[in-house]
């Protein structure tokens, strides 16, 4: 059984008040840092560049990238850095992986359907915020909610007593979030479909062995709360 | 003399039992003579109303499949085919034929294992060995390799012999070796290339180009030093063919390899990616006045095939989408295998002097490395469904092979009743051979599906649930008949793997007697030399010329 990594640390603390309350949407390319707090520290970075959006983990130089600029044919790439590779999934590829794949949901750190699920609640931290409370699927979430961006502030997640926290910082700037597109649009691409017969490839030959494929997730956590975003095998 | 007599009473019998078999409804066991049924060997599925649950059936169903062998004492001399059509079906192994026929008959109502494929009813079949010069189990480049020059190579290498070694340029040279598509330009035939992969991906490139190095599908994914060392990528090759007067139909995937990168894509309004700057579609028709270029199902449909004598139709990116997904997957549509068969045979037939069609259904072993059967099985229906076509249109003069380049690690397991789903869990038989109540069980008392991998990515079900006793996901929780399902592995890879044993080859046409027994997989390109004669036809041409 594959465990999915777990980027967050436990807290026992409920959502504080928030420095990062935007009240606009950025005009040109831009992006959110999320800070991944708990015993596995970290950040994650959501890009936007008009149809594109891509979560970025610049520990590991891992990012799921996805382009929807024929939205009924969505393009999907994982992209690695460290070996200037990527791997494109069309979408018979996402289908075989039993990928189901919402715009909307990527497009909002998948918390687009929450939103419905859940419970709207007073709220002080942000005057372009709501916020939303509530169970889902069997976690509890608290989501602080912004109007402006249409994008989560706070995300907490209360799986069997254990909370996770994502809180986003700051924004990313268009300059870094442009260049981060251009350079994964000059990696070396495979297509999934053609990795299982390129097995001598040492890239792909380790890529294999470690399942870097097998993942049907394609947002910020999984259906029971748990984030993804570092996946480790 | 005793013995002639009774042998032939016995023949006598059979022959008016025969003709009181026909259609389900009448069974003629009232002694009635019924309509005679299809026996299948025009390419459907020998739905021709036999009850196989009455044992003298199964007898007599034998017994003419052996009268009918018995009338097969032919000996075509070479050069009796006119044209040849060769099917691939890649990854395309025996356990998938198996269970894409029962798919097949499954999908049609009946119980399916009773089923047969289109090319099931050619009269020749044989065991085909895979291996490559340099691997056990191979990939896709060596072993059409085989298929299509008559010689076997190393894995990852194009129509090149094992002299080379792969990526490395220039030890390419002075090793390509001649193809069959090649020898049927030469020869004056009208040639054609299909597939459901991009055009440049292994299997139909080793119909027309030559490379050491299987990745080298356009000149971006080219080392400079392979360029500076004046090897072609093989897009490139199919545009500047250079033997007769170029292949007249060439129709699959991969059209951003034959776009520069500074063009945009129709329907993805993604990049092209070639370096060179070359558009490889508009030289196309600039090189045949009378050519064109599709990369959709609209206009492949209006293509006029009395005026059109080049067809390159590209109608994906990459490669086409799964026969699934085709109809709604797609947004600016694209024909299926069946459909670019139909339309090439009308352009090639024209040509007196016969023609060369190599057909791949080239998704079968896509959907297989991704672990998921129903896709494999429907790609394999798919070509099928093609061979069916080429059956109905191809002249007697033809000769017909359907194989496959290598096999997949993939099983039917269990004891499942007859009419089982193929795609479902395994239900059994009780004590007396009646269908079980409830499904087979593993040791831990964990049902299981009859399709699975022996390798890959269905290995656990990452965070899905699963039975924490063994390990296993608990598949009632599961639709496993879903075209979408992943059939469990056994061992935990990324991608499953292709697998070592042999594939099927079958036959029909003239010189096709000559497919028996358990041959290299290299005689193939020798059995369409001997019943086309492809070295000699194109040798006279080039006396001629």
């Amino acid at each position: 059984m594959k465990l999915l990594p777990m980027l967050l640390l436990l807290l026992p603390t409920a959502a504080s008040a928030v420095d990062f309350c935007p009240n606009s949407m950025p005009t040109q390319n831009w992006g959110i840092q999320y800070q991944l707090s708990g015993a596995h520290q970290g950040t994650l970075l959501l890009l936007r560049q008009q149809a594109q959006t891509a979560f970025y983990n610049p520990q590991n130089q891992v990012a799921e990238w996805w382009r929807f600029d024929n939205p009924q044919h969505p393009q999907f790439s994982r992209v690695f850095g460290e070996a200037k590779r990527r791997i494109d999934y069309y979408m018979g590829d996402l289908r075989t992986l039993g990928v189901q794949v919402s715009q909307a949901e990527i497009e909002s750190f998948a918390a687009n359907h929450l939103r419905q699920a859940l419970t709207k609640v007073p709220q002080s931290d942000c005057a372009e915020a709501e916020a939303y409370e509530g169970d889902y699927h069997q976690v509890h979430y608290r989501m602080l909610w912004s109007t402006a961006l249409q994008l989560p502030l706070t995300l907490e997640t209360t799986v069997q007593g254990k909370v996770s926290r994502w809180q986003a910082q700051q924004f990313v700037n268009s300059a870094d979030v442009t260049g981060h597109f251009q350079q994964w649009q000059a990696y070396k691409r495979t297509d999934f479909a053609d990795v299982g017969d390129n097995e001598q490839d040492p890239f792909l030959a380790k890529m294999i062995n470690q399942g870097f494929v097998e993942h049907s997730e394609h947002a910020a956590y999984d259906s029971r709360g748990n984030p993804l975003g570092n996946h480790s095998h | 003399m005793k013995l002639k007599a009774i042998v032939l009473a016995m023949m006598t019998l059979s022959a008016l039992t025969l003709a009181g078999c026909g259609s389900d409804g009448d069974k003629g066991d009232t002694g009635a003579t019924g309509p005679a049924g299809s026996d299948g060997s025009n390419g459907q599925n020998g739905t021709d109303g036999r009850d196989y649950t009455a044992a003298n059936e199964w007898f007599m169903a034998g017994q003419a499949t052996v009268a009918n062998a018995s009338k097969n004492s032919i000996s075509d001399p070479a050069g009796k085919a006119k044209n040849i059509i060769l099917f691939v079906g890649d990854g395309m192994g025996i356990s998938t034929l198996t269970a894409a026929r029962i798919y097949q008959g499954q999908q049609q109502g009946n119980s399916g294992e009773e089923n047969r494929l289109s090319f099931e009813t050619f009269p020749y079949s044989g065991l085909v060995k895979t291996y490559s010069a340099n691997q056990q189990t191979p990939d896709s480049a060596p072993t059409m390799t085989a298929i299509v020059t008559g010689v076997k190579t190393k894995d990852g290498i194009i129509s090149v012999s094992d002299d080379a070694v792969r990526d490395e340029c220039s030890t390419s040279a002075g090793h390509e070796v001649m193809t069959a598509l090649e020898l049927a330009e030469i020869a004056g035939m009208s040639t054609g290339i299909i597939s459901t992969a991009r055009l440049t991906h292994a299997t139909p490139a080793a119909t027309y180009s030559h490379a050491v190095e299987r990745n080298w599908e356009s000149d971006k994914e080219m080392s400079q030093a392979a360029l500076n060392a004046g090897c072609k990528d093989i897009a490139s090759q199919l545009i500047d063919f250079p033997y007769g007067d170029g292949p007249e139909v060439a129709m699959g995937g991969g059209r951003t390899y034959f776009m520069p990168n500074t063009a945009t894509d129709p329907e993805y309004g993604s990049a092209g990616r070639r370096n060179d700057g070359r558009d490889l579609t508009a030289e196309w028709t600039s090189k045949y006045s009378d050519g064109a270029y599709v990369w959709n199902r609209a206009q492949f449909m209006s293509v006029d095939t009395s005026s059109v004598k080049h067809l390159l139709g590209l109608f994906e990116n990459s490669h086409m989408q799964y026969e699934a997904d085709r109809v709604d997957g797609d947004g600016a549509g694209e024909p299926s295998l069946a459909e670019m068969t139909s339309r090439a045979l009308e352009m090639l037939k024209q040509n007196d002097k016969g023609y060369f069609l190599m057909v791949e259904g080239g998704r079968i072993d896509h959907a297989h490395h991704a672990g998921n059967a129903a896709r494999a099985l429907e790609d394999t229906v798919a070509l099928s469904d093609a061979v069916r076509v080429a059956m109905e249109k191809a002249d007697k003069d033809t000769l017909i092979l359907v194989t496959a380049d290598h096999s997949h690690v993939f099983t039917i397991a269990g004891y499942p009743v007859r009419g089982n789903p193929i795609l479902g869990l395994v239900r059994g038989v009780n004590e007396s051979g009646e269908p079980a109540t409830t499904y087979s069980t593993d040791s831990n008392g964990m049902p299981y599906t009859t399709l699975g991998y022996a390798n890959g990515p269905g290995f656990g079900f990452g965070n899905d649930p699963v039975n924490t006793d063994n390990y296993r996901p608990d598949l009632n929780l599961y639709n496993v008949t879903d075209v979408d399902y992943r059939q469990e592995a056994t061992v935990p890879l990324g991608s499953e793997t292709h697998a070592g044993e042999d594939v099927a080859v079958y036959a029909t046409g003239p010189g096709a007697q000559l497919v028996t027994g358990s041959v290299e997989q290299n005689m193939l390109f020798h059995v369409m030399n001997y019943a086309a004669n492809l070295v000699g036809r194109a040798e006279a041409a080039q006396t001629q010329n």
